[in-house]
């Protein structure tokens, strides 16, 4: 079918189908990742990024109305560099189309022209064999042979297929890919975009498995309950508890009697029987009881147990208006730890992302919403995630917002850390902060989630790998002789006098005081502050000033 | 013309052979121990070893407590100098951060009840620690010079402002929870080898006037930042203090005795009336320069230089 001239509701399905054909892959692009570390994310933010314009998009036949408000939701959806340059591209795209109320074949190549373009813009130091190449080599390789007769399902097939061209590429133009053996993750998933689009022109429309509901991380905020919490809302129990066979339980089991037993216990009881089995849901302080009164005739199929002052706490939360202050500064963290230390150096905010670190610009934006300051300073403590902080500090440029580009959490530690809060000059403070970030060497370490050869270095899935300043240098059987690999490979460990070591989740204590041992044995005058800081993917992670 | 005799607060720190080399004398305030205990302020380590203080003051930070000699306590003090005649030139601790001077001016008025003629005048030193000791010794040396009370307490008064302090505390959290920092509020958290420098501002307060990468950067940026302050360096007393950070001062006056060959210089020790208020991280020198401006503008600026210089 040759498609002339399409609408902004055509468009709109068009990006859907795209949306669609890119999510049907996501975990796939998520896989291409250059390290063996799980914390790839392309696909999932370059799906958000695209979700999230969709959603603000407004309905409209006129495709300028379609597309200025489509990028603008991307513009502020963005999550990670590739959800950055998407939104970036995609912006330039309705540009080109601000007075367009149709697309033909001139405005569709004019406005593929003008999304690289702006999207190499929006990139300080653009990359090729990515995103970036194979939007341009992909309409570069076909914009001569555009005419007016051109049909639009034409020029994108033609795109599309320039576009898988280059991609094949991208390992030549980019050596980390090479090394990786991976073709670029951001690239593969903007021409899925395009494919889905053709397809939809083809009358093949894709059912999105997305209203897949995305893993929403549900993990209850732990900060709100310490050691001077008053507990009186107790728990919340579920459990489904199998009636077992066999003299050592009780085989006279009565609902109404056992529910009985329950009430004395707790409230909110729900308790319902089907065979041998007992699905209970009760609130409770004594949880011990009600195990031990369960156990008396069977065993758990499954058990939950929430802490409900939690929740509690979580709603009662006070959303305080914000203080107005000379300057305040927003941190991007991974864990209670972190958050807390970053709140006692004097962060403003701090937005505790997941594991993947893909804050988007929309949550920065509304993080400089919640802040009444005359200038903001922006630690995004991950190389990932600068780019769309930078997105959101351009798309509020009333609030004055300085990204600093702190590409770890030590490099953002020892930003604010540097911070003389009570100096009155503004420009002198956020100098102090970012000379803090200035000569810090980041050393991570974590377990390989995959075999894995880079350069001269392989690793197999499960060994101990650590990485320097973001390469990985050092693989080792031992966590502990991977991290000392690594910093006997800082060229002047031995004049650097300090450092912090960020404990990850579920790293125990006595491994911090085995490392701490053994790397004073190493370097006995490096003098290192150990934080429980809770971060996830890596179990350390060290700034070595 | 009658020697007049000086005497400070328990806070000026300035350990028995001090006192005893520049005659001066002191009042002790109170100290209040973990059990509950009032003991006078001592200036000596007779009864808790130094090291062993200050370990437990970081364990227990909160079971130290401290407080001036009271009205009274001062009355007698003076009063058993002044019945004989005696001038009496007394120092205390800054006003910005005790009330001491207002204690010793009042017992001065009730003295003058008794002996009419008592001859006292009271200064506020705007300072604390060593560098308030170091103000007693000059007092002392003009005294030496044959100066009158009135004299030295007029050149303190005009003086007082150029009392440095050069150096870092790397643990902020004591001396902003006992008030003695400007905006304490702001400076609590981890400091990971980051050493803040601290200044005395107008009034006396340790104020935190930049921030250098480890002790190396610090070092560098401390006697660039003396050099740009310091007035006839060969000519002064130069005191050293630290609490739990022996060896850095020792590195550190060794540093300045070879960039400014001072008169003297010596590591003084901060005795627990001060060292409950500082806690342990203190590295500084003390020493007589450049008046200290008003915002501490101009020693910021000397000290950013400074650090950008080591880079």
């Amino acid at each position: 079918m040759a498609v002339k001239r399409i609408n902004g509701i055509e468009l709109e399905q068009m990006l859907r189908n795209g949306l669609a054909n890119l999510r049907a892959s996501e975990d796939e692009i998520n896989r291409l990742n250059v390290f063996p570390v799980p914390d790839g994310d392309t696909g999932t933010n370059m799906v958000k990024t695209l979700e999230h314009g969709l959603s603000l998009a407004e309905r409209s036949g006129d495709v300028n109305v379609f597309t200025k408000s489509l990028a603008s939701g991307m513009l502020l959806g963005a999550r990670g560099n590739s959800g950055v340059i998407l939104s970036q591209f995609f912006y330039g795209f309705s540009q080109a189309l601000s007075r367009a109320l149709l697309i033909g074949p001139g405005e569709l190549r004019n406005a593929l022209v003008r999304g690289y373009r702006v999207a190499y813009g929006a990139v300080m130091k653009p990359v090729e064999g990515t995103i970036l190449s194979v939007a341009r080599e992909g309409i570069e390789h076909i914009r001569s042979q555009i005419t007016r007769g051109s049909s639009i399902d034409f020029i994108l097939s033609a795109y599309v297929a320039e576009m898988r061209k280059t991609l094949i590429l991208t390992p030549e133009m980019l050596p980390v890919l090479k090394d990786a053996g991976v073709v670029d993750s951001g690239a593969t998933g903007f021409i899925l975009i395009f494919e889905g689009m053709v397809k939809y022109l083809n009358g093949e429309v894709l059912k999105d498995s997305a209203q897949r509901t995305e893993p929403k991380n549900d993990d209850p905020d732990l900060s709100l309950f310490n050691e001077d919490s008053v507990f009186v809302d107790g728990y919340c129990m579920e459990f489904i508890l199998q009636r077992m066979n066999g003299s050592a339980y009780e085989q006279d089991f009565r609902l109404k009697a056992f529910t009985g037993a329950l009430d004395r216990l707790g409230d909110s009881i729900v308790c319902v029987q089907d065979g041998k089995r007992v699905k209970v849901h009760i609130h409770t302080k004594a949880p011990s009881v009600i195990i031990e009164l369960a156990q008396r005739y069977g065993e758990f199929l499954t058990f939950k147990l929430e802490n409900m002052q939690i929740q509690h706490n979580e709603r009662d939360r006070i959303v305080k208006p914000a203080v107005h202050k000379p300057l305040s500064v927003v941190a991007v963290v991974n864990g209670a730890g972190m958050r807390k230390l970053f709140e006692g150096l004097g962060a403003d905010c701090v937005i505790d992302a997941d594991a993947t670190m893909n804050t988007s610009a929309q949550e920065f934006v509304s993080a400089f919403d919640s802040l009444d300051a005359d200038e903001i300073v922006v630690l995004p403590n991950n190389k990932n995630i600068i780019l769309a902080a930078e997105q959101a500090a351009s798309l509020v440029p009333e609030k004055h917002v300085t990204v600093l580009p702190s590409r770890s959490f030590a490099e953002g530690y020892y930003a604010i850390a540097m911070d003389i809060p009570d100096e009155k000059d503004l420009e002198k403070r956020i100098r102090g902060m970012r000379s803090g970030i200035d000569n810090i060497v980041t050393l991570r370490e974590t377990t390989a989630s995959r075999d894995y050869t880079y350069h001269e270095i392989r690793c197999r899935r499960g060994e101990d790998i650590a990485f320097l300043g973001g390469e990985l240098v050092c693989v080792e059987r031992d966590w502990k002789a991977a991290i000392l690999g690594a910093l006997a490979m800082i060229e002047d460990i031995d004049d650097r006098e300090t450092g912090i070591v960020l404990r990850g989740a579920g790293v125990s204590v006595s491994d911090e005081e085995a490392l701490s041992e053994a790397i004073a044995g190493q370097y006995p005058m490096l003098e290192l502050e150990f934080v429980d800081a809770g971060q996830e993917i890596y179990h350390w992670e060290i700034g070595i000033m | 013309m009658q020697r007049f005799a000086i005497l400070c607060d328990g806070t000026c720190d300035l350990q028995e052979g001090f006192q005893k080399q520049y005659d001066i004398r002191v009042i002790p305030g109170h100290i209040v121990l973990p059990d509950k205990s009032d003991i006078p302020g001592p200036l000596t380590w007779d009864r808790f070893p130094r090291d062993a203080f200050y370990a437990d003051l970081k364990k227990n930070p909160n079971g130290y407590s401290t407080a001036p000699a009271n009205v009274e306590e001062f009355r007698i003090a003076m009063e058993e100098i002044v019945k004989d005649g005696t001038p009496l030139l007394v120092m205390t601790i800054s006003g910005g951060i005790s009330g001491t001077y207002g204690f010793a001016c009042t017992a001065a008025n009730l003295v003058k009840e008794t002996y009419p003629d008592a001859d006292i005048r009271c200064v506020d030193s705007l300072r604390f620690g060593p560098g308030f000791g170091l103000m007693a010794v000059y007092a002392s040396m003009l005294r030496e010079e044959g100066k009158t009370m009135e004299e030295v307490a007029d050149w303190i008064e005009a003086n007082k402002n150029r009392f440095h302090q050069a150096g870092w505390l790397d643990d902020l959290s004591f001396v902003a929870k006992k008030g003695r920092l400007t905006n304490a509020k702001a400076f609590f958290g981890t400091l990971a080898g980051i050493k803040p420098i601290g200044e005395f501002d107008y009034n006396g307060l340790t104020t935190v006037i930049g921030k250098a990468k480890g002790a190396k950067a610090a070092y560098a940026a401390l006697l660039n930042y003396i050099e740009n302050t310091i007035e006839n360096p060969s000519e002064q007393i130069i005191f050293i203090a630290q609490t739990s950070r022996f060896p850095q001062a020792e590195k550190y006056k060794e540093l300045i005795e070879e960039r400014f060959h001072p008169k003297a210089i010596f590591i003084n020790d901060v005795f627990p009336s001060c060292g409950i208020n500082i806690g342990p991280g203190l590295m500084a020198a003390y020493y007589i320069g450049k008046p200290i401006s008003k915002d501490l503008g101009e020693e910021r600026a000397i000290i950013e230089k400074a650090l950008a210089s080591e880079k």
